[in-house]
């Protein structure tokens, strides 16, 4: 990512490349299903009318459209996630057309979510997501490895009691 | 209905209460409450409502059917006692209780319910009188936690003397100071001084004279003549056509009567005072609601000057305390995020400087967006503006409605930068300061992306050294000299500052 989202201590943490692999195995699947359903309504279509087979061909269109789209912005958006652990606060940046950057106190921290769903555990990662008082800070970082998702969490959690800045 | 303030008790100060108190009491007042029981009437009152709620229900839901007359009859009159009879055990199997750690509230007797409330998790305690309870002498009681929807709990309903005490007992527990035993159990008012109180005229034009006030007036109008237009056109000889006018008009008066509910009559008399603990906001005319606002869960105030107000130098309040969500719950209730309904520059400036003091708040670093940022808001981008001290940041936006929102730097939770697609073209990014969910949204749209960085980190910087400066000292400003607004003296007794 450009200039404007650079760490201040240099670099960023980033996420695990299966994140990417994932997501695009996940719009493949999909755009396969939609694509299925598109030939499914070609054939009906066509065996029924005359002119509005077309219809089913734009379904699978669109299903293919999503199927390259995904696979040009999955790893792209892998890459532009990261976090640096600062001596007070917590850097996150991340996102490809809404690009953001966050920085959380650790004594702001109320709690550390990790999170993971069957196809994130098999391709083994796992989202933090941290939550301070206020709901607009909504840091959550998708992709971290399991194990290092695991060390963040204790490492916050056990930072946020220490630092605890109260309300 | 008289004004049942809590008469103004300026002269005792809190190290000395015995010099103005002529009754001793009889013994020292309890500070442990167990299984506690609130008024009997309540019961009844609660039954009454319910009762009332589900005999007009079950009312016309019969209206619509074919029944016999004797057995809707017999349906309605079930309902209420039903509901008289739930009401009466809701009442009879709720109880409270106050120990050293915390409050718990135990409900129910099918579903239990325990809710526990440790101190430290105690923002504040108000006292509603609702109406009718107001009629029979008794008041309810609301803790405020802090964070989430779920925080409010309500102790209903105990004679006004009771919800005092406990509150007086609740607030010294939460605060960890020692209660004062001469003060409670004596029917001594605690010490506060009045600041001000907002004169009924006041309310009245600044109701009047608000944009959306006039708004809705201006749609119930247009209703009722379109209405008119279509029954004297179309409906002439329908008989249902003023129904037609009627039923338009309806949704439009409901609009204004909430209107005038919330901004007119739940803020009547509206007075505030400085207290030990906080600011304690009295209001009502009708229900009646005392809120105490404490000095160190103050995230942040909005100074909202809509546009005709700002002709005439008015300016409204709204605070942001911790677990008091986005809104004012409905009716004008007990946790309003009002701080001032109304009030002029020189009022505002002051409780502003008592609630959020700032030493340097002359010298600031100002930031606005550059001229390319008209993309996005063609008038309104040179009307926003962020400042920023080394004690507060304060962002400025709006040209119909300016909002000034100014949060305390030891307040801040997190500090976030955005930029979308049109935004990375222009080479702007937006900043955001954030604190619990609240009226106060400090802000900066489309500035120059790297002078949006810089301010970020800055403020990372700032926040950092101002939760270290704010550990390191008692919070809350000093009562005896507040603010550090030169020229400004505090208001006390009876006089108007508002001249």
């Amino acid at each position: 990512m450009d200039d404007l989202f650079t760490s201040p201590t240099g670099k960023w943490t980033p996420v695990s490349p299966a994140l990417a692999t994932a997501r695009k195995l996940i719009g493949l699947v999909v755009s396969a299903v939609i694509a299925l359903l598109g030939a499914a309504v070609t054939a009906v279509l066509a065996s029924i009318t005359q002119g509005w087979w077309w219809v089913g061909v734009v379904i699978i269109a669109l299903a293919v459209g999503f199927a390259t789209w995904m696979w040009w912005w999955a790893p792209r958006n892998q890459r532009s996630w990261g976090y640096a652990e600062t001596d007070q606060d917590l850097l996150v940046r991340g996102g490809l057309m809404f690009r953001r950057f966050v920085a959380i106190p650790y004594g702001r921290m109320q709690f550390v979510d990790v999170e993971s769903g069957p196809i994130a555990r098999k391709f083994g990662f796992a989202s933090v997501s941290l939550n301070t008082a206020s709901t607009s800070t909504a840091a959550t970082i998708p992709g971290v490895p399991l194990d290092e998702a695991a060390r963040l969490r204790d490492k916050l959690t056990e930072l946020g009691e220490s630092h605890g800045a109260g309300l | 209905m008289a004004q049942d303030f809590e008469p103004p008790e300026v002269a005792s100060s809190p190290a000395n209460p015995a010099a103005t108190n002529p009754i001793a009491p009889e013994q020292p007042a309890p500070t442990e409450l167990e299984g506690q029981r609130t008024h009997p009437l309540t019961g009844l009152i609660q039954g009454l409502i319910w009762g009332a709620i589900a005999a007009s229900a079950l009312g016309t839901q019969q209206l619509s059917g074919d029944n016999n007359f004797l057995f809707s009859l017999a349906i309605v009159v079930t309902g209420f006692f039903a509901g008289v009879f739930l009401g009466l055990t809701s009442w009879l199997f709720t109880r409270y209780s106050i120990n050293d750690e915390e409050v718990r509230i135990d409900r129910g007797l099918v579903f239990r319910s325990s809710r526990r409330i440790p101190y430290e998790r105690l923002q504040s305690v108000d006292i509603n009188e609702p109406l009718i309870a107001r009629l029979v002498g008794l008041s309810e009681l609301t803790i405020e936690m802090a964070g989430g929807s779920q925080s409010q709990n309500v102790i209903r309903f105990l004679t006004l003397d009771d919800a005092r005490r406990l509150r007086r007992l609740l607030l010294s527990k939460a605060h960890g100071t020692a209660l004062d035993e001469q003060v409670e159990g004596s029917r001594m008012p605690e010490s506060k001084e009045l600041i001000t109180v907002v004169p009924p005229d006041r309310i009245l034009y600044g109701a009047l004279l608000s944009l959306d006030f006039a708004f809705a007036v201006l749609s119930a109008v247009v209703a009722v003549v379109a209405g008119l237009y279509f029954v004297s056109s179309r409906f002439f000889s329908d008989g249902g056509g003023p129904w037609g006018v009627f039923l338009a008009v309806v949704p439009f008066a409901w609009g204004i009567i909430q209107m005038i509910n919330s901004r007119i009559l739940a803020q009547w008399n509206f007075s505030l005072s400085r207290h030990r603990n906080g600011l304690r906001i009295e209001r009502g005319l009708l229900s009646r609601s005392s809120q105490t606002i404490p000095y160190d869960r103050v995230q942040g105030i909005a100074v909202i000057e809509p546009v005709i107000w700002r002709r005439l130098g008015w300016s409204k309040l709204d605070v942001d305390v911790a677990g008091y969500g986005e809104s004012a719950t409905t009716e004008g209730g007990v946790s309003s995020n009002t701080l001032l309904p109304i009030s002029d520059r020189m009022l505002a400036e002051y409780v502003l400087n008592l609630l959020i003091p700032d030493a340097d708040r002359a010298r600031y670093e100002e930031l606005r967006p550059p001229r390319r940022s008209r993309v996005f808001a063609p008038i309104g981008w040179k009307y926003r503006s962020i400042r920023t001290t080394d004690t507060t940041i304060s962002s400025k936006t709006g040209w119909i409605r300016t909002s000034t929102d100014v949060i305390p730097l030891h307040k801040v939770q997190s500090v976030q930068m955005t930029q979308g697609p049109l935004q990375r073209r222009l080479g702007l990014a937006s900043a955001q300061v954030h604190t619990p969910d609240g009226p106060v949204n400090t802000q900066i749209l489309h500035l120059d992306q790297f002078e949006a960085r810089r301010l970020v980190f800055d403020q990372v910087e700032r926040a950092k050294r101002a939760r270290l400066a704010a550990a390191g000292r008692a919070f809350g400003p000093d009562v005896d000299h507040p603010g550090h607004f030169a020229g400004i003296e505090p208001v006390v007794g009876q006089s108007d500052p508002l001249g």
